[in-house]
């Protein structure tokens, strides 16, 4: 980008600002290095960031001239690279399913350890969220159509909550998962 | 001319939408998500009946492949099996002990159940081992081809003996 500006600035200073045809062309080189920069460097990206290096002025001025008609890019920009802010709620989910994966690994050997009804209702509550949101990607994955998807997750909320009333329920009248688990192997 | 270039290279970073237009003026950005852009593939190509090429079918299954779907195989079924287990605590009327009594009068021997333990373990190191694996992906690391088979022998190998421990337990 100093590079261009610098050539730009030499250019500039033989031109003489009334001269239209010269800012014509000077507006079509700029916007024919956008264009090129946006096919070949990665998108929007690299132009924001001044990190991409654009192509000569002079190469590009004499393939202006060769091709009459304009090679449009289309740029797939997500709206969080312009200059208002996207939704971060795809990237958090992400997120918090890796953070209960952790969880749910540390809670195992705890369960192991302190048998206790705090740790019995942690245990629903991670492995059910844990199945849901893995069976949630399921769905994403295999199942199209707008009305099917919407049907696929009703039904897969209504089996989450199902089963953690359940093993809630199960956790209150009855012996609890750890010791389950415990008397499961004790046979 | 120069005040626009010198104004497009301070601001860098973020540019206002009408700025945007004059740069961009053949670049055309799309309005819609790569969301989108997917369920409209799947929707104007169900609705034309389109067949699907056959990928999976013909593909050569590889180790990485197998571990992948086994992943997401014990995924769903151990999900199933906790939301099973749930359903039968909300439905049935007795007790727990009761009912694995019952279970454990009508197996036949030790062996049985050592085989049931190793049967309900595997599953559970298995998605838990390959888990781990996952995580180390999710962090950046274990990428390279080698490194793939090798983290993925490990896996299988930790998850037999771990099964087979927890099932002599």
């Amino acid at each position: 980008m100093k590079r261009f500006i610098s050539s730009h600035r030499s250019r500039a200073a033989l031109v003489h600002p009334g001269d239209s045809s010269h800012l014509g062309l000077v507006v079509r080189i700029m916007a024919a290095l956008v264009r090129i920069s946006s096919v070949c460097c990665r998108g929007v990206s690299p132009l924001l960031f001044r990190s991409c290096s654009l192509i000569r002025p002079l190469a590009v001025q004499k393939k202006d001239r060769d091709c009459p008609y304009l090679i449009s890019a289309k740029i797939h920009a997500t709206p969080s690279s312009y200059a208002g802010s996207g939704s971060k709620a795809a990237s958090l989910h992400w997120t918090g399913e890796r953070i209960l994966s952790i969880v749910l690994l540390g809670l195992a050997p705890v369960a192991y350890f302190y048998p206790v009804p705090a740790v019995d209702y942690s245990l629903a509550a991670a492995l059910t969220l844990h199945g849901h949101w893995g069976l949630g990607q399921v769905v994403t994955d295999y199942v199209h159509g707008d009305f099917k998807i919407k049907m696929a997750n009703a039904g897969l909320f209504l089996l989450s909550t199902v089963t953690f009333a359940g093993l809630c329920y199960f956790n209150y009248h009855d012996v609890g998962i750890c010791k389950a688990v415990a008397l499961l192997w004790s046979k | 001319m120069a005040l626009l270039l010198r104004t497009v290279a301070r601001q860098g970073l973020c540019l206002s939408r009408s700025q945007f237009g004059v740069l961009y003026r053949h670049a055309v950005p799309m309005g819609t998500t790569a969301n989108e852009e997917m369920n409209k593939f799947w929707a104007k190509n169900t609705q034309l009946n389109r067949p699907v090429s056959p990928h999976v079918s013909i593909y050569k299954w590889s180790i990485p492949m197998m571990m992948s779907i086994s992943h997401r195989g014990t995924g769903v079924a151990l999900s199933s099996g906790i939301s099973a287990f749930a359903l039968a605590a909300l439905v049935l009327p007795e007790s727990y002990p009761y009912y694995l009594d019952l279970i454990h009068s009508m197996t036949f021997g030790p062996q049985f159940l050592a085989f049931s333990k190793f049967a309900l373990a595997f599953p559970v190191a298995y998605h838990t081992f390959n888990g781990i694996r996952h995580l180390a992906w999710d962090l950046g690391k274990g990428f390279k081809i080698p490194e793939v088979y090798r983290s993925g022998y490990i896996v299988t190998a930790v998850t037999v003996l771990t099964s087979i421990g927890l099932a002599a337990m």
